[in-house]
């Protein structure tokens, strides 16, 4: 029935816990990021590079851990900030790159040089 | 609050460092392309979404008869507009359309979110799959319309349209008063995905 894969991707976290923010019928993003952090991830599931399910576990995860964390009210609650950390953990679970390989590529980035609490500097 | 805001924009920067760097990366090894990004998010800005629905609505209002083609036979009156491939495929094919008038309002309810017809609607809204929206909706319509800020004259009648896996439903609202100049695309941005649900009604701007 669910022949094109955003689709079923999308519909399969509606009204669970991982449900992506939304308005008009539409997906929200805040920041450019949050747009290429959800394309790239749709994307390497689509490619069959990992499971969108266990995608959605990891991103499940990392919003528990956030909960666990945080106040429920907390206003620095970001979606995106823990759907990126569930795409670097797929990302590095299915070997398409390593934590080092990742972490070197953000020391290089052009905000590296930035003072950023909790970067690696 | 200063510091607050400063730390809010320093942790946008590295979230949006460490997206950037990880694309770069995939992009890098051949993973992915620098086109990947838009050619997903296209299927949701431009290809599926609530501006399909809208433009059917828009052509109905502005075409009597393809109006009465839409409700009658939704998927063929659906593929009569340029609507990207897909649209009146597998997932269209069992879209209906009801239309508001004569003193009669629809509206829209579904169990499942697979059951949403999202070519035309684009995604739903978060309260949609409340089991309580759903029951009450079902039980106490022009109750849940209220709440809703919508209050249907007592005269009108409500009926409510289970959506399942066989049939989608959507509503065609009624146009709105004071738009007789207005063109197919203006009157198109006044159809809401809330008035094609029918928790609403389409408002000239």
């Amino acid at each position: 029935m669910l022949t094109n894969f955003e689709q079923f991707a999308v519909t399969s976290m509606m009204g669970a816990a991982d449900t992506p923010p939304r308005a008009n019928g539409g997906l929200c993003f805040s920041e450019e990021w949050e747009r290429t952090a959800f394309g790239v991830a749709l994307a390497l599931a689509r490619e069959g590079h990992f499971e969108w399910e266990d995608f959605r576990q990891q991103l499940i995860v990392s919003i528990d851990g956030w909960e666990k964390s945080h106040e429920l009210d907390d206003a620095s609650w970001n979606y995106y900030e823990r759907w990126l950390a569930a795409l670097e953990a797929a990302v590095v679970e299915s070997g398409l790159s390593t934590r080092d390989e990742i972490e070197a590529r953000v020391a290089e980035s052009e905000f590296a040089d930035a003072k950023i609490p909790g970067a690696k500097q | 609050m200063t510091a607050q805001f400063f730390y809010d924009a320093d942790r946008e920067k590295k979230n949006a460092a460490r997206a950037k760097a990880l694309q770069a990366l995939l992009i890098e090894k051949g993973v992915i392309t620098s086109k990947t990004v838009d050619t997903v998010l296209g299927y949701f800005e431009t290809k599926m979404g609530p501006f399909n629905g809208a433009k059917a609505v828009a052509r109905a209002w502005v075409d009597p008869a393809y109006k009465e083609r839409l409700v009658a036979d939704t998927a063929a009156a659906l593929a009569e507009l340029e609507f990207p491939e897909g649209m009146a495929g597998a997932e269209g094919e069992h879209m209906k359309a009801v239309a508001n008038g004569d003193g009669v309002h629809n509206l829209i309810i579904c169990t499942l979110c697979s059951c949403y017809p999202w070519p035309v609607l684009g995604l739903p809204p978060y309260w949609y799959k409340d089991p309580t929206f759903r029951s009450r909706a079902a039980r106490e319509p022009r109750a849940v319309l209220k709440e809703f800020g919508l209050e249907v004259p007592s005269e009108t009648e409500i009926k409510v349209w289970d959506s399942s896996a066989q049939i989608r439903w959507f509503v065609v609202p009624e146009r709105p008063a004071g738009t007789d100049g207005l063109s197919e695309e203006q009157l198109a941005a006044l159809v809401t995905p809330e008035s094609m649900m029918g928790v609403a009604v389409a408002k000239a701007a």
